[in-house]
């Protein structure tokens, strides 16, 4: 069975679902951080400003893919 | 002997590297928004290029600052467009008005604020302008056309985030504790010439304090440079809250004369100098309080005093500066308050406002056909000029920098593209525009960094990117013609009511700073560490509207610095003894400093060490920093009996 996205309008305006993915993986994100910074994330790798685009990458597409 | 050779950048054609690397990260991002955006079908591609232009900042915290704040202050101006648009629909007059008004109020807001925020600010006013007023004869596309610049606005932060994050833009940190560390070491030196029998130097007191407080916009936007960011941010906030306060212990200790005996002297420059790069070693400090046993009269104490409060900051910074490399919270939060002064911001906010209904004025009575898109040019240049010093200098080098950028546009549309329909094409075209523009942007020179702005501003504004383009000539040369208007027009309201001079803004500065010392002293829930730096906020915003040269006014604005710091610290000293048995004694004490009663104050004091011999006590502390207000009020009020003699 194909995936339904749901439509997000506000003030009559459609939006792309995809737009609610990215605010939602943004929240997420923001959410994460002190737990980020609890467990030491930006010290475990060299570059941590992509390991951190990669986990918003991921969790974007499990939303995504889940939801 | 070592010496000590800075490390010469690399460079490629006398620029260097990471001026380079700032200017192609600037061209890709600007290409990869249009791309997505022409991808996207959205109606307003040229705002995305534009936001990629606006949000060239050289590091990544920096960047995403920026672009939060961008994207706060558009969605406050689509709403207020709205709001403005609904109230007063079919009446031009009144939305011109009521527009005027709005951007009154939000440079009075910019005014009260710094760094990123104040941006926001004036955006949410000139949002209006590119929204409202441009479908000043549509009013149901408001909506639409706010939507439709929201979303190229979110395409270009997206692709700027996402070039800056995989082309290893730096990270502001590394620099930022680089800094503060200089900022300690030169603190330090400066703290040393007391121990040095030298006369304190309060140009490097001044150059000091305005370079530290300089960096409180740039430590507020380390927050969204990754997950331990807002965690360094507090760390790197506190560390410049506790350099103020040290520097104004070191200024303490400069400014009246050390008789300590030679063997405490020895001991207290000894100190600074045997720290190893680490710091002071709390071990170090029984030293320097050992050599009080020797200390006899009052002044010794006092000075005695003081050198132990320098010590006692500079292991707060050290502290905090460690905090900071090892991204954990330090002991405690500082906040760093910027210096609002509400007159200055009001008169600036009244001033906009006139501009702009002077503008408003011109173009109904001029009748052009677009002179909507000239007034949002007004209301962009009045807004972005309002976050800067001199508003009417920014006016002017816009006036100088559209004309080269409009010739620019001319060439890159009309000769090279001329007609290209493929992206790659337009692609590799913009490189050397937007390349150039950048590169100009990171130069040391004023004037040069000015005119790279501007032009990598107006270039991607002008040439309006769209698919497929148009190449329309008419369109091209009213547009630049609207922008160069725009600019010269602003620049002659400018002339006719001119923005706050530096001086008025310095006498303000001046008055507000001398009526607050006339108020008892008290708190508002803020620890003297943070009212200090607001003191000294005030300082810089005095420094940068020309204090330097006005001697006289400068003097008067240190001693209402150091009445008010000292007055602050004797009231936050006062407080652990108003519980005990001496709390009749220290609301005397109270009672004295609202009457600058300095006689009362050395009586007080010395009935405190009467009654507390001990010399490393709370009621020690309190006594020598009554001593030492009393002294510094004295000081004080002899220099205005001598400036009011002569």
């Amino acid at each position: 069975m194909a995936h339904t996205f749901a439509e997000l309008v506000v003030g009559g305006v459609l939006f792309a679902p995809f737009v609610t993915y990215l605010v939602a993986a943004l929240v997420l994100i923001v959410v994460l951080r002190p737990l980020l910074h609890v467990v030491g994330f930006a010290k475990m790798f060299s570059h941590a400003s992509v390991a951190e685009l990669s986990l918003y990458v991921t969790i974007l597409s499990l939303l995504v893919l889940l939801f | 002997m070592v010496a000590i050779v800075p490390e010469q950048p690399f460079t490629v054609a006398n620029i260097p590297l990471s001026s380079w690397s700032f200017a192609i990260r600037v061209w890709l991002a600007m290409i990869l928004a249009l791309f997505v955006s022409f991808w996207l079908q959205l109606e307003a591609p040229a705002s995305a290029a534009v936001t990629v232009g606006i949000l060239a900042e050289p590091t990544r915290g920096q960047a995403l600052d920026k672009a939060g704040f961008r994207l706060f202050g558009t969605i406050v101006g689509v709403t207020a467009s709205i709001a403005i648009t609904g109230l007063f629909s079919q009446a031009r007059d009144l939305i011109l008005a009521a527009f005027a008004v709005w951007i009154g109020i939000c440079v009075f807001v910019a005014n009260l604020l710094d760094g990123y925020r104040a941006y926001a600010a004036v955006l949410s006013g000139y949002t209006v302008a590119i929204i409202a007023t441009q479908q000043i004869d549509t009013p149901q596309h408001v909506f639409e056309s706010g939507m439709a610049r929201g979303a190229a606005i979110a395409v270009g932060i997206l692709s700027m985030a996402v070039v800056n994050t995989l082309m290893y833009t730096p990270d502001r940190h590394p620099r930022l504790m680089m800094q503060l560390a200089a900022f300690r070491r030169r603190v330090r030196e400066y703290a040393s010439a007391a121990f040095l029998g030298e006369p304190g130097n309060s140009t490097t007191f001044l150059t000091l304090l305005r370079e530290i407080v300089a960096l409180r916009p740039e430590i507020a936007s380390m927050t969204l440079e990754s997950s331990s960011g807002s965690v360094r941010s507090v760390a790197a906030r506190s560390a410049a809250v506790g350099l103020v306060a040290e520097l104004q212990a070191a200024r303490i200790l400069n400014s009246g004369p050390l008789d300590v005996d030679d063997m405490a002297r020895d001991q207290a420059r000894a100190a600074p100098e045997r720290a190893d790069d680490a710091g002071l070693p709390a071990q170090r400090l029984p030293e320097l309080v050992a050599g009080q046993k020797r200390v006899r009269d009052v002044e010794t104490e006092v000075s005695a005093w003081a050198a132990r409060e320098l010590l006692r900051r500079d292991d707060e910074v050290r502290q905090d500066l460690l905090a900071l490399r090892s991204a954990r919270w330090p002991l405690r939060a500082w906040r760093a308050p910027l210096y609002r002064s509400y007159r200055t911001a009001a008169g600036n906010g009244v001033r906009a406002a006139l501009w702009l209904a002077i503008a408003s004025i011109f173009y109904v009575w001029a009748g052009w056909p677009a002179a909507s898109v000239s007034l949002s040019f007004v209301a962009l240049i009045t807004g972005l000029g309002a976050t800067l010093p001199s508003p009417r200098g920014f006016t002017a080098i816009t006036l100088i920098g559209t004309p080269i950028a409009a010739v620019l546009t001319g060439i890159l549309e009309f000769i090279i593209l001329n007609g290209a329909d493929a992206f790659p094409v337009l692609a590799i075209a913009m490189a050397p525009f937007t390349v150039g523009a950048a590169v100009l942007m990171k130069s040391q020179n004023l004037l040069w960094s000015s005119l790279g702005r501007v032009n990598l501003l107006f270039i991607p504004i002008l040439l309006a990117p769209s698919n497929p383009q148009t190449y329309n000539p008419q369109t091209f040369l009213f547009t630049s013609l609207f922008l160069v208007a725009a600019a010269s027009l602003l620049l002659a309201a400018q002339t006719l009511i001119p923005p706050v001079s530096d001086d008025e803004r310095r006498m303000r500065l001046l008055a507000e700073a001398r009526s607050e010392l006339q108020e008892p002293a008290h708190l508002n829930g803020e620890s003297p560490e943070e009212a200090t730096f607001q003191d000294a906020s005030r300082i810089g915003q005095f420094l940068a509207a020309g204090g330097a040269q006005d001697s006289r006014a400068l003097a008067e604005m240190l001693s209402c610095f150091d009445q008010s710091v000292m007055l602050r610290l004797c009231v936050a000293k006062l407080m652990p003894l108003t519980d005990g048995p001496l709390a009749p004694l220290a609301d005397e004490a109270r009672a004295a400093i609202v009457k600058r009663d300095t006689p009362s104050l050395r009586t007080i004091a010395h009935r405190l060490r009467e009654m507390v011999p001990q010399k490393d006590s709370i009621e020690a502390d309190a006594a020598a920093c009554l001593v030492l207000t009393s002294k510094i009020l004295d000081q004080c009020s002899g220099v205005n009996f001598s400036q009011e003699a002569t």
